[in-house]
């Protein structure tokens, strides 16, 4: 842990040992590919707006999800919570005709208090967070769609949000970039803050670097991780909340690419699987990267049938130049002695 | 059929191999010994998709509706559906035989993977259970296993009803958006429209979209939206389901084509009649659901207990174009869950 709270120096050297330099030149590459690529349209206005979108909403997952990921835990449920909360939003004000902000309240409570079971079961049973939010991944789909059909008899259901909700939620500015990115940036600076100015990000590094001495050193190991699951449940919440609006309804299928997504996201953003080491800035990056890849691919003008195949290849380039300036990072350079 | 959003979440290596367990412990091989003597009433089992797909929530809610009369007669309707669409032939192929060792008096099944399938069907059919294929497959597949008949639609066929309906109202250059590509089903919607537009001197396209968007409105409105900036020329977008349709509209609206570019899907929802009630959707195409689950499992039982069977051979339910001259009569029956 203590390579996280090094002072960094000014300075190219530094600057190219930073964690999150091999993130910076993996999504500036991929973005000057696909502006050579993809030519003019790409670069436009409604071009940044595609993968800014895509961006967006992944990254208010993909940022809380970091954070557990730093904590040393993996949280697999978002997709599923995903689609329970924007399933609860949608039948509470959809349906029932409720207030929509009551349906958002209570969507956003459903994915907290998903990430509060999570967390605890994690923590009272000492089972990887890895086989316990894949239950919960499989138990929240089938409760979702056990009781949707219950109380709706169908699978999907629309609701139209009141203009204020709709405005903060669900609308396009300019026609063109959804308030979603307003969001990201929000709780991109929140888990910022967190993360490098509270007492609570020192002990998210802690848990991820040594859970035990962690522990010995009296950090309250396990409401440290119960918070981050409820963090990463509210943020897959919120998404589901932005979609509902968005797209003036909910499907109980939604939501399920988050999961994987989610994670490559943070690992292109230079966090390790196993945790204790990572940064938001380098997430942020992270996400951008699959963005414009998963949105560039549509401005080449290609056969669309490739889009998979170079996805994958880009990734793993943007993976391996993250490695190699991560690996550049933690070697040398600083005088401080550094672990690994 | 569609296994249009669930066919993507292919990228759940984890979440395929627990199905595959699951499944593997399921289906045990068929016993010899396949019709226990039952009460009076006929055991029918149904073999269909996720209950948790739209499409597939309404095929369920006929077979529940036909389910009344049967068990009104004193027998019973069971449901199969896969976890997922991962593996989809093989896990109904075992869907079949589970069905068949569980007593089943009357199979209804959904032929997605004729090779994968057709096997176990033949052996149901040599158990001398009464098997009635629905919702994909057609009729060729019916002579092939020795099932009853076919009850469903025809995608090639819906997809050139769509094709013309969108070059008749002026478009020229029509774009497919597949979000399932691959899947037979949906290519032949695809070529279909392709063939529809030809007819009135419009070309299709097909634009296939990647599993990594499974479940994202958000990468998939985004796609479509690239596509329609990058090719001016398309005025015309059909797509294969009903929440592809709902991200193709923010794409035409985030695009700024609103009124140049006409909008068409495959299935129907509340959303897609909304717009096509105010004029921003040109139609819908509905291959009546409802009705397949409704008319095979009807079928299944009546030919089991009393030896009924359609003479029409095959049943088609669909196409059915949804436009806005006949709108209100649908809204009412999506409200009800049934169409």
């Amino acid at each position: 842990m203590s390579t996280q709270v090094k002072k960094q120096s000014v300075g190219f050297g530094s600057l190219i040992r930073r964690p999150e330099f091999g993130a910076l030149i993996g999504a500036l590459a991929v973005y000057i590919f696909f502006a050579i690529a993809g030519g003019a349209p790409f670069m436009a206005p409604g071009g940044s707006a595609s993968w800014l979108n895509v961006a967006a909403e992944l990254g208010i997952i993909a940022l809380p999800v970091a954070l557990v990921m730093i904590a040393g835990d993996l949280d697999l449920s978002v997709g599923s919570v995903l689609a329970a909360s924007s399933m609860t939003l949608a039948i509470l004000s959809g349906f029932y005709g409720l207030p929509t902000w009551v349906g958002i309240i209570a969507a956003l409570l459903v994915g907290t208090l998903i990430g509060i079971a999570n967390g605890y079961i994690v923590t009272k049973t000492n089972l990887p967070a890895f086989v316990v939010t894949l239950a919960t991944l499989f138990a929240v789909s089938g409760l979702t769609l056990g009781l949707t059909r219950l109380l709706v008899g169908s699978t999907a259901v629309s609701m139209t949000a009141d203009p204020t909700t709709k405005a903060l939620f669900g609308t396009l500015l300019d026609g063109k970039f959804s308030v979603a990115i307003f969001w990201w940036l929000g709780v991109a600076v929140l888990v910022s803050w967190i993360l490098y100015k509270s007492i609570f990000g020192n002990w998210i590094f802690a848990i991820g670097g040594d859970v035990i001495s962690a522990r010995a050193t009296g950090i309250p190991v396990a409401k440290v991780r119960i918070a981050l699951f409820a963090a990463s449940g509210f943020g897959a919440a919120l998404v589901g909340v932005l979609q509902t609006c968005m797209y003036n309804g909910a499907q109980v299928a939604n939501g399920q690419s988050f999961v994987f997504n989610s994670i490559i996201a943070v690992v292109v953003g230079g966090v390790l699987l196993t945790g204790g080491y990572g940064s938001t800035i380098g997430v942020i990056l992270g996400t951008l990267t699959f963005a414009i890849v998963n949105q560039g691919i549509y401005y080449t003008g290609w056969n669309a049938d490739w889009a998979a195949l170079i996805l994958g290849i880009l990734l793993l380039i943007a993976v391996l130049t993250n490695n190699t300036f991560r690996r550049l990072a933690l070697s040398g350079g600083n005088k401080k002695e550094k672990k690994n | 059929m569609k296994i249009s959003r669930f066919a993507k979440a292919t990228s759940l290596f984890a979440v395929s191999a627990l199905a595959l367990s699951l499944t593997a412990c399921s289906a045990s091989p068929a016993p010899s010994e396949s019709k226990p003597a039952s009460t009076d009433g006929i055991d029918v089992y149904v073999i269909g998709g996720m209950p948790s797909d739209p499409f597939w929530g309404v095929v369920k809610s006929g077979a529940e509706a036909a389910a009344n009369a049967v068990e009104a007669a004193g027998g019973t309707v069971t449901w199969l559906g896969p976890q997922n669409y991962d593996n989809l032939g093989p896990d109904a192929g075992k869907l079949v035989d589970s069905a068949i060792s569980a007593g089943a008096e009357a199979i209804v099944v959904a032929d997605w993977v004729p090779d994968a399938e057709n096997e176990a069907i033949k052996r149901a059919v040599a158990a001398g259970i009464p098997v009635i294929h629905y919702n994909a497959g057609g009729i060729e597949q019916a002579d092939a296993t020795g099932a009853l008949t076919y009850i469903g639609a025809d995608d090639y066929v819906a997809g050139v009803a769509g094709g013309e309906a969108a070059a008749l109202a002026g478009a020229k250059h029509i774009l497919c958006v597949n979000t399932v590509p691959g899947s037979a089903n949906q290519e032949a919607r695809c070529a279909g429209v392709a063939d529809g537009a030809a007819k009135h001197d419009a070309t299709g396209e097909q634009l296939p979209l990647p599993s990594s968007n499974f479940g994202n409105p958000t990468a998939v409105a985004n796609a479509i939206k690239a596509a329609l900036t990058k090719d001016p020329t398309i005025d015309g977008v059909v797509t294969i389901g009903v929440q592809d349709a709902d991200s193709a509209a923010s794409a035409i609206e985030q695009a700024g084509l609103t009124g140049k570019v006409q909008l068409g899907t495959f299935d129907l929802s509340e959303t897609q009649l909304n717009r096509i009630k105010d004029g921003t959707q040109l139609f819908a195409i509905d291959q009546q659901p409802w009705l397949q689950g409704y008319l095979a499992v009807s079928a299944a039982w009546q030919y089991a207990q009393y030896g009924i069977l359609p003479a029409s051979r095959p049943v088609l339910t669909g196409p059915s174009l949804v436009t806005k001259s006949n709108v209100d009569v649908v809204i009412a029956g999506v409200a009800a869950g049934v169409r």
